[in-house]
């Protein structure tokens, strides 16, 4: 409680766009204070990494970043849009591509939380965190299926926690390809809100990638709100967090609808990764499909808890979660909890899991045709990373060296 | 065709073991507290480290708190409005069973479970549990020639206390959970089984748990202990009357195999569930686990859970011996109000330990069928396996399947898997099936039966015959 109040102290006074959020969000926390092991979402996490994460100041507006830093990114092909979202950037001026528009601030008063409240409960800490801090706000909509891609770059200093939250509204048949980028350096953290609309017959391409480095935290609340016969897919990679959590809440308000997410979580040393991840089908004839891949190696723990809730009314659901799990160490730790809540008895769910480490007879094989037994385990890890990247953009590739992240494990 | 409707009228049959046997039968006042607790001790005579036994077990369970993670929704239980022993008087076991009251005999008669032993044709002893009080154990001079011990666990109390002593809450410890709790404080009887180190025990051996008073709690406790080489197999049977009041069952089973030693414990239960509007019906809160301790040794769990308004129940294994084996088979048909949440823990301790999960949920009603487990590989189950598989099927959109496995590994070398599906009674099927001759009553039965197969394989002889004649009864109706 403490910790807690504390950081609340330090926050500067409620001012923005976001004025009310923030004091809505600091009573709340005030409230429910610091997450304890006896709840059930926190039951596996190392909560000692949410008080360091208190001890870190909240991001200042003044800071300016350097050219210099902007450099060393990958360069923006010609044919996709890049913004930064950190509480440096002067998101008013912005000059966006056709089809999208920023949200004024009435509409983002009017919208932000609308799909929040509306989806599957996620946790409320991580959230009220975020509301009592953030003062950085993207709200766009997009209409048209004409929009270039677009990169959102989020990246956090050395101490300082980073609150941001993005708001994005796809129109009725609107089209986005969207890649986010996080990048945490060493001693910082992140608190990331995202409220996600796809609109009817929109279609939503969501790319994820969350790089961290050193004792960088990141903890990130993603809210997806279908209408019929939108289809959203997402794709994460997360690694190198010594501590990361991700919560994904998907709503299909009335069923009807496609979703895919497709995760990959990388661990090492003392790291701790986790992703929650809660489905419910409002509406019969939704279509649901995860794979859910983790590689744990060192001394690190990681955790997938996933729920597909189908109730009633969402009768001719068709919905799968598979949880798919190497770890590689015998001081490294893995608890997968995938789960089912079914009341519509007209539907097909499935899920499974599987824990090992590499086949013995897959790398034998490969060893016996010559290659060395680093390099085949290499090539098996790569093998078994490939389902997620086969449906990312090839853009995602100038962001992360697979290669070296995974000689890096062994 | 539109089957919904005669399918949930055919699940839907009168329970046919809710009479009440009229006997005399001894209660002590409602409430607990440390008299009750020493009242039941010296009611049983027990000697003085079972009373102390108890007294912890009643100390440490007043801190403790009531699990609520299941979230099953019942009432809150006022455990000071249950009387915590009940049993038929003059209660002394009987030396023979010409001196057993003709009703009780006539009760358990009634269940199909005849005691007299010369008409007994199949090798079978059973155990007869009437309320909290062992009314009679059959073939139990057979038992003794191969130096078996099958009797109650009073019983056993006074004729091996070092036996008890040793192993009474060795696997399930008094501060294990609320209900092991209250159970080490209150249980009044159930089986006791040791089996000498090399004996194959020469037939199966039976409980027969029979609940007759409507405000009593039922606390049972059954402790299985297989020396080296040896090898048993025991079934569990319950039933009990119509109440309109909720009856508390919370029973403790306890099972040590130690070297190369196996075990198997099938349950058909079939408590009262309460009527088809929830009302009535038994708590089935129940703390079952195994104890691999040594190696090659094996525990296989197999259940057929019919009964209960609210079955809370995880027959567990701790793999703890190198090579050794746990199986959980079960089978879980609910109905109407009935909350069913149950499941098994897999803790793999030993290396190369194995352990399989077939688990098979059947909702009917407004039912809620849950599946919950924990798969767990500890840090040295090097070369460990784990096989789960969790099926759910729905008849009628009111019924809830959930399921929520946990698998935890800490082992590189070990190998989980785990599925699971969901499906119903389609309409095409039935169409199938009654398209060539077969009755709607017998296609659905057939088709459950099927979804059960690979449980109902497991079970023993007489109880896969008694699980079937039970799934019938609740489904078909035309089986009595």
């Amino acid at each position: 409680m403490l910790a807690t109040r504390k950081w609340l102290e330090a926050l500067s006074s409620p001012n923005g766009v976001l004025k009310t959020v923030q004091r809505n969000g600091r009573q709340h926390l005030s409230k429910i204070g610091m997450p304890a092991r006896t709840q059930d979402p926190w039951r596996l996490a190392d909560l000692t990494r949410l008080e360091e994460l208190l001890s870190l100041p909240v991001s200042s507006e003044t800071l300016n970043s350097s050219s210099s830093e902007q450099d060393s990114l990958p360069v923006v092909p010609q044919d996709r849009f890049r913004l930064f979202l950190d509480s440096r950037s002067d998101l008013g001026s912005l000059s966006l591509p056709d089809g999208c528009r920023l949200l004024s601030n009435d509409e983002l008063e009017r919208f932000l939380g609308q799909t929040l409240d509306k989806c599957p409960s996620t946790t409320e800490w991580p959230i009220a965190i975020n509301q009592a801090s953030a003062s950085c706000v993207l709200g766009l909509l997009i209409s048209g299926k004409k929009v270039p891609p677009i990169e959102v770059i989020l990246r956090a200093n050395s101490n300082e926690l980073m609150p941001t939250r993005l708001l994005i509204i796809l129109e009725e048949k609107a089209e986005l390809d969207l890649l986010q980028v996080f990048l945490g350096e060493a001693n910082s953290a992140q608190s990331h809100l995202l409220e996600i609309h796809v609109g009817s017959d929109a279609k939503f391409t969501h790319s994820w990638l969350a790089r961290g480095s050193g004792d960088s935290s990141l903890m990130s609340q993603i809210s997806v709100q279908q209408d019929l016969n939108s289809e959203y897919a997402l794709n994460f990679i997360q690694y190198g967090w010594e501590f990361a959590r991700f919560e994904s809440s998907l709503l299909q308000v009335d069923g009807n609808a496609n979703s895919t997410i497709r995760g990959l979580q990388i661990t090492k040393g003392i790291e701790q990764s986790s992703t929650h991840s809660t489905v419910r089908f409002d509406g019969p004839e939704g279509s649901f499909d995860q794979l859910q891949k983790s590689v744990i190696s060192g001394s690190s723990h990681s955790i997938f808890h996933g729920l597909i809730d189908v109730p009633k009314i969402a009768q001719r659901t068709n919905a799968s979660q598979l949880s798919r799990n190497l770890l590689l160490s015998d001081r490294a730790r893995i608890d997968t909890k995938p789960e089912l809540k079914i009341v519509a008895d007209d539907v097909k769910c499935a899920h499974g899991a599987t824990v090992s480490q590499l086949q013995q007879e897959e790398l034998f094989y490969l060893q016996s045709r010559g290659i060395e037994s680093k390099q085949a385990t290499n090539l098996l890890l790569k093998g078994f990373c490939y389902d997620i990247f086969e449906n990312s953009p090839v853009e995602l590739e100038n962001w992360i060296n697979l290669d070296q992240l995974l000689v890096s494990l062994q | 065709m539109n089957s919904q409707k005669p399918l949930e009228e055919l699940v839907s049959q009168p329970y046919k073991y809710g009479f009440v046997t009229d006997v005399e039968t001894e209660k002590i006042s409602k409430g607990i507290n440390e008299d009750v607790v020493r009242l039941i001790s010296e009611k049983k005579k027990e000697p003085k480290f079972l009373l102390d036994f108890r007294l912890r077990a009643y100390r440490t369970w007043l801190g403790m708190t009531e699990p609520n993670w299941a979230k099953l929704g019942y009432p809150v239980i006022d455990y000071q409005d249950l009387i915590y022993y009940a049993a038929p008087k003059k209660s002394q076991k009987k030396q023979s069973l010409d001196e057993v009251d003709p009703k009780l005999l006539e009760t358990f008669d009634k269940l199909g479970i005849p005691l007299s032993e010369q008409k007994r044709l199949s090798n079978v002893a059973v155990d007869a549990v009437f309320d909290s009080v062992s009314i009679a154990t059959t073939y139990k001079q057979k038992l003794a020639d191969h130096g078996v011990v099958f009797c109650s666990i009073t019983e056993a109390v006074n004729e091996h206390p070092e036996l008890i002593k040793k192993y009474l809450g060795s696997v399930v410890p008094m501060n294990d959970n609320f209900f092991a709790g209250l159970n080490s404080a209150v249980f009044s009887d159930g089986s006791f089984v040791y089996i000498p180190k090399g004996v194959d025990c020469p037939m199966e051996l039976s409980s027969y748990f029979r609940i007759n008073s409507g405000d009593t709690g039922q606390f049972e406790r059954t402790l299985i202990v297989a020396e080296e080489g040896s090898s048993v197999s025991y079934l569990e049977g319950c039933t009990a009357p119509m109440f309109d009041t909720n009856t508390l069952h919370a029973a403790v089973v306890e099972l040590v195999a130690l070297d190369n030693a196996s075990i198997k414990y099938s349950t058909v239960q079939n408590w009262y569930s309460g009527n088809e509007k929830g009302v009535g019906g038994i708590y089935n809160f129940v703390t079952k686990r195994g104890h691999c301790r040594g190696i090659r040794s094996k525990i296989s769990w197999s259940q057929v859970e019919t009964g209960s308004a609210i079955t809370w129940k995880y027959p567990s294994c701790v793999l703890q011996g190198n090579e050794s084996t746990g199986e959980f088979y079960s089978v879980a048909l609910t109905n109407n109000y009935q909350q069913a949440d149950t499941g098994t823990k897999m803790l793999h301790v030993g290396s190369n330990t194995r352990s399989t999960i077939v688990s098979k949920g059947i909702s009917v009603g407004r039912s809620t069928n849950s599946y919950r487990g924990l798969v767990q590989m500890g840090s040295k189950a090097v070369g460990a396996r784990n096989y789960s598989q969790c099926d759910s099927m729905l008849i009628g959109d009111n019924a809830s399947a959930n399921t929520y496995p946990h698998i935890r590994s800490q082992q590189p070398e070990a190998r989980i898997e785990h599925e699971a599906s969901t499906c119903r009674i389609s309409e095409e099927q039935l169409f199938y099936l009654q398209s060539r001759g077969i009755g709607f009553e017998e296609a659905v039965s057939m088709m459950v039966s099927g979804f059960c197969r690979d449980v109902f394989n497991q079970l023993p002889m007489e109880f896969a015959a008694e699980a079937d004649k039970l799934l019938a009864l609740k489904l078909e109706g035309s089986v009595g």
